[in-house]
């Protein structure tokens, strides 16, 4: 086989490998523009009415709120606390950094539904069910990896000596912190801060199971009427506007502090 | 890499806490409370807990061929989605490391989506291309490949096409990070020397990438024996795997003990997996 047919070849074979990966989620988006009654690709005739049926739905409104805000508090939490434990991992080099880290990522592997479950009938004894105190708990737990492993990653990379060297010309620990760590970590920061953001916006399992009846994210809502009433147009585009959202979140982190990198 | 730490170990404890306690706390404690919970019974159709020690819902698993069947369609489909994830993402991760040049931050960004967009709205778009009126089985048909559409949907194939696609970031990325990590000119080298393609592949680089393809492999099959949303949309509850069935006695039966114990398996095989994964990396210590 000539070196330039197999150079061809691996072309078509990574282009095609890509579709798969990026197809379910262009068909979607493709197919919130339809103007017919039924979920089809590709579409037929092309219409924005299912975008306007669902930013008329005050359910879907107010969900949207939850999720917003949830993630917000949620984030805040996760990349705080994550930050926080990453820091102390990498310059302390305690002899449990091991462990730590399993712990910290833990949430990655063990599967959520399980503990979801888990946490339910504990929230239950507590008295926490359907409470947001409960659900941001939850929330922080399934974030918390994600962040913990960027921040982990970037204080790594971050030389220890810059530190030393504004330590030993006069600056306080505090200084340090502010003028030499935090900026050479933003992107870190930043890069975790996107990131758990979109995984806590996005959860459906544990927020099912955590959230009761008062406090409905966006997907849940979605997943829920999914089950009662099959797959409606409207289900479609919410799903469009979230996957564009978390679409442009990364192209717009990649382009500006190279959000690929560091996860 | 400095031997001495920057912080005292005091500070360090203090950074470290909160997150930990937190951990420890909402993670830790639930799956412990499981454990415990698992051993215990409830009688079916009440919600009274009986706290005595015992092995029934165990037993009542492995004496079920309802249960093992789950458990073994379950064991079975993750080993194959591992093995379909490993053989995409080789030459994906390859190609994006050696040649996609100034694209590759964005294709890697991209590769993450089916990852950070959730179970549920990429499922959605795959359940339009699958279903027996959709995009494949339309294509195919238009070009008269095929008559009737093929059962992508409500079976096995449906599903492991869908966590296929949903968990190859996983293998994606640590593939990525290792292949990142190997000099160029190794295989320039052993190709110099007279290696033949597939020798160099099975000498030098497989051997150089086989920490990203246990940890990936890992990643990928946790994932699938735990996976939830996507075997429930795409197999229609036609598929019963053993991540449904907990969630069923859980959630449905409110038999809390029994889905402890079904829970507990899981882990089990969840654990056996990660300790073969120290085991082969030992071993490739020892060897590489």
């Amino acid at each position: 086989m000539t070196s330039r047919l197999s150079k061809t070849l691996m072309l078509v074979a990574v282009i095609a490998i890509l579709a798969f990966l990026l197809a379910p989620i262009l068909v979607l988006i493709f197919s919130a523009f339809d103007g017919g009654n039924i979920f089809r690709f590709p579409p037929r005739s092309y219409s924005l009415r299912w975008f306007e049926a669902a930013f008329n739905h005050s359910e879907y409104r107010s969900s949207l709120w939850v999720s917003t805000i949830l993630g917000l508090i949620a984030t805040f939490i996760a990349v705080t606390l994550a930050s926080f434990a990453a820091f102390g991992l990498v310059r302390g080099r305690p002899a449990y950094r091991l462990g730590m880290e399993v712990l910290l990522l833990a949430p990655l592997t063990l599967p959520l539904v399980v503990w979801a479950i888990a946490l339910l009938s504990i929230y239950a004894e507590l008295g926490m069910n359907g409470t947001l105190p409960g659900l941001i708990l939850a929330h922080v737990t399934i974030t918390i990896p994600f962040a913990a492993r960027i921040m982990i990653a970037t204080f790594d990379e971050i030389d220890p000596n810059l530190e030393a060297a504004a330590k030993s010309l006069g600056a306080s620990p505090f200084h340090v912190m502010r003028r030499v760590t935090l900026p050479l970590a933003m992107p870190g920061l930043l890069s975790s801060t996107a990131i758990a953001f979109l995984v806590s916006f996005n959860d459906v399992v544990v927020t099912t199971l955590i959230a009761g009846a008062g406090w409905i994210t966006f997907p849940v809502r979605t997943f829920s009427r999914l089950r009662t009433e099959g797959i409606d147009p409207t289900t479609i585009a919410i799903g469009a506007m979230i996957v564009a959202f978390t679409i442009v979140v990364i192209v717009v982190g990649q382009r500006l502090f190279q959000l690929s990198r560091r996860f | 890499m400095k031997e001495t730490p920057d912080i005292r170990p005091i500070t360090t404890a203090m950074l470290v806490a909160p997150a930990a306690c937190l951990m420890f706390g909402v993670f830790v404690l639930p799956f412990a409370y499981l454990l415990v919970l698992s051993f215990w019974s409830q009688t079916p159709g009440s919600l009274r807990m009986d706290t005595n020690l015992t092995l029934a819902n165990y037993t009542r698993i492995v004496g079920d061929s309802y249960y093992l069947g789950g458990l073994w369609t379950t064991l079975w489909l993750s080993a194959v989605v591992t093995l379909i994830c490993l053989i995409l993402a080789l030459p994906l991760a390859r190609w994006i490391v050696l040649h996609a040049g100034r694209a590759k931050g964005l294709l890697i960004g991209l590769s993450i989506l089916p990852l950070v967009c959730g179970a549920l709205l990429p499922t959605l778009g795959l359940v339009n291309l699958l279903s027996p009126l959709g995009f494949i089985n339309g294509g195919l048909k238009a070009m008269g490949l095929i008559q009737t559409s093929l059962p992508l949907l409500g079976n096995i194939t449906g599903v492991t096409i869908g966590l296929v696609q949903a968990f190859l970031p996983l293998m994606l990325l640590p593939l990525i990070t290792t292949i990142e990590r190997i000099p160029a000119d190794y295989e320039k080298a052993a190709m110099s020397l007279g290696a033949r393609r597939t020798v160099v592949w099975r000498r030098v680089l497989l051997p150089l990438m086989m920490p990203g393809i246990v940890a990936g492999s890992l990643l990928v099959f946790c994932a699938s024996l735990t996976a939830f949303v996507t075997p429930q949309i795409l197999g229609q509850g036609k598929v019963v795997t053993f991540a449904s069935l907990a969630y069923q006695q859980a959630a449905l039966v409110l038999d809390w003990p029994f889905a402890s114990a079904l829970a507990m398996v899981m882990l089990l095989f969840l654990l056996l997996a990660c300790v073969l994964g120290a085991l082969v990396m030992r071993r490739l210590g020892r060897t590489v």
